[in-house]
């Protein structure tokens, strides 16, 4: 049975801090769940009704609820693999998508 | 600066409402095991020296605006702006990213020193970006975290790739700001925002970012020899390259500040070779003329692409597939070219006097 469920995809919920700085100083957003809640490859992460209008000088910390999915063992494999496949996503030198603006 | 940003953009540089850059972060794991398993011992000494510079944030004060950035920038040539634009929100987005994969490493990595670097270097991107998200609001370019409230996915790479790719990204960042702020510090009247005044120390940032990366690899001299040497060679000829093609769509911001992008690129090229002599075994025939017809031959390919692009449907789909083979050969191509072999030198740290 073990082996049967890992090839599921499961998904739980947990809470988090949402922590939101937009100043001159620093610009980032950082979500954090509780507890040793460990994501693997192809796991994903939904957060409840975050924030997101931070204004200009402004720096939030709220409590929200998150629903991680954990992939399953072949979606957890395949993640592994295909990130071979995706090495250019790593580096960025500059900067656009396009070639022409 | 990272990749894993893609900015999608509401963009016309000739409307003056408000316009919205959104940023798309991904998000990454890696293996924490192997990543915890990274030792820093055989360089200890200066580990530890590096690492008390970053918690000395030489740069805590620099990312403050002046009365400077006040003035009126809306008379740019409308080529120029555009450009221009496009450069901060790239920058924008590098920046970004460089903060949220860092700070992924840093809240799942047990290694104290691997956690440490990675606080510090989230603090100083998270700091750049802030800085550009200020100049972008003179503008009237708003920056939208909307990516908060969709699904984020984990994608995976290799402790090591992400070693490799970060220290390309942070020597070669450097590279490229030095390379504008010298450019600009002769020829003032091109300096046509204030915002390039602040480089100087803003690419010190980079540069010890790089360092940390060049300890960490040293350290671990698996990663620099066997089968990883043809790694090394794939991100350095895939960093440029990308670098290459990408500088070439921005003619009118390189007019303004006077320097052609070839040439641009050739020093940026020949400053990351030389400083990437303290980690890397190997460096790029840059002056081999192959070398430059390969990167000129992948422009082309892509400026081809571009076109197909536009013209949509079965008939674009089936054009950009084989011009997608066509990079591909280009770039093998490239890659096949001989590489130079390079001893690397007992005194690993360098200082940022380009």
């Amino acid at each position: 049975m073990n082996l049967l469920s890992s090839l599921r995809r499961r998904s739980f919920e947990a809470a988090c801090t949402v922590e939101i700085e937009r100043s001159a100083e620093s610009l980032h957003a950082h979500v954090v769940i509780d507890g040793d809640c460990e994501l693997q490859p192809g796991d994903e992460v939904l957060v409840h009704n975050p924030p997101t209008a931070a204004q200009f000088g402004e720096r939030i910390f709220v409590r929200r609820k998150a629903t991680i999915t954990r992939a399953g063992l072949p979606e957890r494999l395949w993640t592994r693999l295909a990130g071979n496949f995706e090495l250019t996503e790593l580096y960025d030198v500059s900067f656009t998508e396009r070639r022409r603006l | 600066m990272i990749a894993s940003v893609r900015d999608d953009k509401v963009f016309d540089a000739t409307r003056a409402a408000q316009e919205n850059t959104i940023l798309s972060p991904r998000f990454y794991t890696t293996d924490f095991n192997e990543l915890d398993k990274t030792d820093v011992s055989a360089v200890r000494a200066q580990w530890d020296a590096l690492i008390a510079e970053l918690r000395s944030d030489p740069n805590k004060k620099h990312f403050v605006r002046t009365a400077e950035f006040d003035a009126d920038f809306s008379n740019l040539p409308p080529d120029l702006d555009k450009e221009f634009r496009d450069f901060l929100i790239s920058s924008i987005t590098a920046e970004f990213s460089g903060c949220v994969l860092y700070a992924e490493m840093k809240k799942r990595a047990k290694n104290r020193d691997i956690a440490e670097l990675f606080t510090f270097m989230s603090r100083d991107e998270a700091r750049h970006a802030g800085f550009i998200n200020d100049t972008l609001k003179d503008l009237g370019i708003g920056v939208d975290l909307g990516f908060l409230t969709k699904v984020k996915k984990y994608t995976f790479f290799r402790p090591k790739f992400i070693f490799y790719a970060t220290y390309l990204s942070e020597k070669i960042g450097y590279a490229r700001y030095i390379t504008i702020y010298r450019q600009l510090e002769r020829h003032p009247e091109r300096r046509f925002h204030p915002i390039f005044k602040w480089f100087e120390k803003w690419c010190n940032d980079e540069f010890r970012h790089g360092e940390a990366f060049a300890l960490l690899m040293r350290s671990n001299p698996r990663l620099l020899s066997g089968a990883n040497i043809y790694w090394i060679k794939f991100f350095v000829l895939a960093v440029f390259a990308t670098m290459y093609v990408r500088d070439h769509c921005r003619p009118a911001f390189h007019k303004a500040i006077g320097i052609d992008p070839t040439d641009y690129d050739f020093t940026v090229f020949r400053l990351t070779s030389e400083i990437s002599r303290q980690t890397f075994p190997l460096t790029l025939d840059i002056d081999n003329p192959r070398f430059k017809r390969g990167l000129d031959r992948l422009y082309e390919i892509a400026k081809l692409n571009e076109d197909a692009r536009a013209v949509g449907g079965l008939r674009g789909k089936l054009r950009r597939a084989s011009l997608t083979v066509a990079a591909a050969l280009a770039f093998a191509r490239l890659y096949k070219l001989p590489s130079k072999a390079n001893s690397l030198p007992a005194d690993i740290r360098l200082a940022p006097v380009w």
